[in-house]
């Protein structure tokens, strides 16, 4: 199957899966066009379909939360800024996907819990990571 | 001027839009592609972006002492003081 090919069946699988969700593709049909091409040469490379905007590591717990679409794993995050972190899916009710803005997770956080911020900061240091004998990522 | 360094995925189109405003506005700044490089070189780079407080997601942008994730030309505006 070609990346093209595969491109399309992406959409046609996503689709539904997002709907439930209450979202759906973006209006930008560009940037949907280049994410889904992303994500298809990702799964090509990888054999999944990763979120094109974030990283992969050796972690594979991590990793498993950046498979599209990762809205299930990061749904307080994403509800706040009506869309995913790439951009391929917005909230329904989003007819101008331009006025989104990326907020990090972090800065949420921060702004309902400094401690949880600092414990999971903490919890993502080299050190501790180190401690529990854990690749990065 | 603030030393502007920029940490990227060659797959992701707001990487591509914040490479683009730096360039745009003539403002020096290093990239690394993510995604490119190593796994030494991912692990030290990720080292990097969790001291900052990041978490994995790009666009990932040092500019002097502080750092903004994710696409904000607002914020890099105003880091670079064009904006107060």
């Amino acid at each position: 199957m070609t990346v093209q090919d595969r491109k399309q069946s992406l959409r046609f699988l996503f689709g539904p899966v997002v709907d439930a969700l209450g979202y759906k593709f973006s209006p930008d049909e560009e940037l949907v066009d280049f994410c889904l091409e992303q994500e298809a040469r990702l799964e090509e490379k990888h054999g999944i379909p990763f979120c094109p905007c974030q990283a992969i590591t050796k972690n594979r717990a991590h990793d498993m939360t950046i498979v599209c679409p990762c809205i299930p794993f990061h749904r307080k995050h994403y509800d706040a800024m009506k869309r995913c972190w790439c951009g391929l899916y917005v909230h329904k009710d989003v007819t101008d996907p331009d006025r989104l803005k990326q907020i990090p997770a972090s800065a949420l956080e921060q702004k309902k819990s400094p401690q949880r911020r600092k414990e999971r900061k903490e919890e993502k240091s080299p050190q501790r990571r180190r401690e529990r004998g854990e690749k990065k990522g | 001027m603030k030393k502007v360094k920029l940490y990227t995925l060659s797959t992701c189109p707001w990487c591509k839009k914040a490479k683009a405003y730096f360039t745009k506005n003539n403002i020096p700044f290093e990239h690394v592609d993510y995604d490119l490089v190593s796994e030494e070189r991912q692990e030290e780079i990720m080292d990097e972006i969790n001291e900052c407080g990041g978490t994995g997601e790009f666009p990932f942008a040092i500019i002097g002492k502080k750092s903004v994730c994710g696409y904000d030309p607002d914020e890099y505006d105003r880091l670079l003081g064009k904006k107060k």
